[in-house]
């Protein structure tokens, strides 16, 4: 009855059984990894609301809102075997005016921290790529890499509202988030309470700040 | 087993394989992916799988904006491999999705599984010769 082919798919079977079984092990092993991630500060260094175009072509006329900010973080604990990259990202969140409980939300600012296991994905130019790779030699892990000092950061993005109303709006606030991405398993995010061993984000948010009114136009 | 998958997670497709390397370096192409759409998470920052009207294939980005809440929320998405938000990638006219344009919020992650799929569909003869082998096979093993 044994004939190659039954010996080749019993092979192949037990290979990805055997692989399965050992990488629910390691997606499990996420669960009694403490975690204990905080932030020192983040605050908003200049806040700026200006008038422009969605895109060149465009008779639409709305209001940006660019805010610069500093932050610091520890997210050291994040970074495990089964890490694959942590995106850390800088959100400005404000309630809506006139509706109760209605928060916006957007991004401002983004970053893909790669494990060492995940350098060669990374989409850097090649120097970078060198220089990052550089940095880990011979680790897998690296956590030091989850220490974040950031001073005077400009907004990769510009914060905008369907209705192109900013300007003057209250209640502002910057918040950290991460969302860790694993090599198996699920995806996790910051989170507002501890779960098992994984603690709550600590700190992260920054104190109340309102919108200026708008800037008159100057050449950009 | 599909059905039932399609019914607890409420996503009419709870499994997907990714496409395109738009969310590189978190997702390759044939990375396999699981949904949830009871809710779907549709927080900032988290990764969910839109359709857009007309346009059969399903996107994998993150969200960047989200202005309201309940059925008028208004989301925009990015890949994280892409330098531009994803208003290009919309139906003509439309600037936001809408909580109903969403498939299902990625929860779960398994690398490279999906692949084959890929494979299969980019080069069609290996379908053809996959069968054919099956077939000599079963031939064969008659003794």
């Amino acid at each position: 009855m044994f004939n190659s082919l039954n010996r080749i798919q019993n092979t192949f079977g037990f290979f990805t059984t055997v692989a399965f079984v050992l990488a629910s092990f390691i997606a499990l092993s996420d669960f009694v990894t403490p975690r204990a991630p905080s932030a020192g500060t983040i605050v908003p260094e200049s806040v700026q609301v200006v008038k422009g175009r969605p895109h060149y072509y465009s008779s639409k006329k709305e209001e940006y809102a660019i805010v610069k900010f500093s932050l610091d973080a520890s997210l050291e604990s994040l970074f495990t075997w089964n890490t694959k990259q942590v995106f850390v990202y800088v959100t400005v969140e404000w309630p809506e005016p006139g509706a109760d409980n209605v928060t916006n939300s957007a991004v401002i600012w983004d970053q893909i921290i790669t494990s060492p296991s995940a350098d060669h994905l990374s989409n850097l130019s090649p120097v970078a790529l060198r220089k990052l790779k550089r940095s880990a030699e011979g680790k897998s892990i690296d956590p030091s890499r989850g220490k974040l000092k950031i001073k005077n950061q400009k907004p990769k993005y510009q914060i905008t509202h369907p209705t192109g109303k900013l300007a003057e709006a209250e209640d502002v606030r910057l918040r950290l988030h991460y969302s860790v991405q694993p090599w198996f398993g699920i995806l996790t995010f910051d989170q507002e309470s501890d779960i098992g061993l994984w603690k709550a984000f600590k700190g992260g948010v920054s104190e109340l700040f309102k919108l200026p009114a708008l800037k008159k136009k100057t050449t950009t | 087993m599909w059905k039932g998958l399609s019914v607890i997670t409420a996503s009419p497709s709870p499994i997907v394989v990714v496409l395109s390397g738009s969310m590189e370096p978190a997702f390759q192409r044939g990375d396999l992916l699981f949904l949830w759409n009871n809710p779907a998470p549709d927080h900032v920052g988290s990764v969910v799988v839109y359709e857009v009207k007309d346009k059969p294939i399903p996107i994998v980005h993150r969200i960047v904006r989200k202005f309201g809440t309940g059925p008028d929320t208004k989301l925009l998405t990015k890949g994280d491999n892409n330098n531009a938000d994803d208003t290009e990638l919309f139906a003509k006219g439309q600037d936001y999705l809408g909580p109903d344009d969403i498939i299902g919020g990625v929860v779960g992650y398994i690398p490279f599984v999906g692949y084959v799929t890929i494979l299969l569909s980019e080069y069609p003869w290996l379908k053809t010769a996959m069968l054919g082998l099956m077939g000599l096979l079963v031939i064969l093993q008659r003794e």
